[in-house]
């Protein structure tokens, strides 16, 4: 259960500071219509809304951090997360996000590394600032 | 400077919301998805994906707000208790110390906090 591929990224690999890839991926019809499947379609659930622009820079910085950093070891567990919003992406909008391991540290016991995903949007305007905890698994 | 409370959102956390949240996010973790490997983790079975409760906190936010909340907006969160399928899960917030911050949590259906911390959005500044 716990085996860890061995090309999976390890504790040890992370390098504080360093960029560790990045992503472009548009604000589609598809990934509102996936966000209005589980949060709903009204206007008063926010479909359509900021809301749902917020949501969907939350996704874009968790489907960035998944694609850049893999493969990841079975069991990590996000513990914290900070989000700062700059301004919500717009719909057909091609979002850049960046992932960089911010920090990482023993503490506990445990492995706690902190990803940073910054996204840009049309013209470099910045979207959002995502710093996740992780305690990495191995 | 506001001190009503967010209003709150709500989301019934079942398989089928799990799945779809997957597909949203790529994020395809067996923990969120497969029960037998869920069962033999620390966590003890198959929990929620952590940033399903953000977007519960922008649905509490937007109909404190409107979309004016989310002209700029700092948020800063715990998960500190797992989100197990068939869990209701009720998200909001009280205005906290902070000018114009809210203390915001998302509960479980037993009433305990999934995930607590901080939210300072436009629209409280």
């Amino acid at each position: 259960m716990n085996a860890v591929a061995p090309s999976a990224i390890t504790f040890d690999d992370f390098r504080p500071g360093t960029v560790l890839g990045e992503t472009s991926e548009v604000v589609s019809d598809t990934l509102a219509d996936h966000w209005q499947r589980i949060f709903g379609r009204r206007a008063d659930d926010g479909a359509g809304s900021a809301a749902e622009g917020a949501s969907l820079a939350v996704v874009l910085m968790m489907r960035a951090y998944l694609r850049v950093v893999t493969p990841r070891p079975p069991g990590n567990v996000h513990a914290r997360q900070r989000f700062a919003l700059q301004s919500p992406p717009r719909r057909g909008e091609a979002v850049r996000s960046v992932v960089s391991c911010a920090a990482k540290e023993m503490r506990r016991g445990r492995r706690y590394v902190d990803l940073q995903v910054q996204g840009s949007g049309d013209g470099g305007r910045a979207i959002y600032t995502g710093q996740l905890s992780l305690i990495w698994a191995a | 400077m506001n001190r009503t409370p967010l209003q709150t959102a709500t989301l019934k956390v079942d398989a089928a919301t799990i799945r779809a949240y997957a597909e949203l996010t790529d994020d395809f973790n067996p923990i969120h998805l497969d029960a037998d490997f869920a069962a033999k983790t620390p966590l003890g079975g198959v929990i929620a994906h952590g940033t399903m409760s953000v977007c519960l906190l922008w649905q509490a936010l937007f109909r404190s707000f409107g979309d004016r909340a989310f002209d700029g907006l700092d948020l800063d969160i715990r998960f500190i208790k797992p989100v197990r399928i068939g869990e209701t899960l009720l998200a909001g917030g009280e205005p906290g110390a902070a000018d114009g911050c809210f203390d915001v949590w998302v509960r479980g259906d037993d009433g305990s906090d999934r995930v607590v911390g901080t939210l300072r959005p436009a629209a409280g500044r």
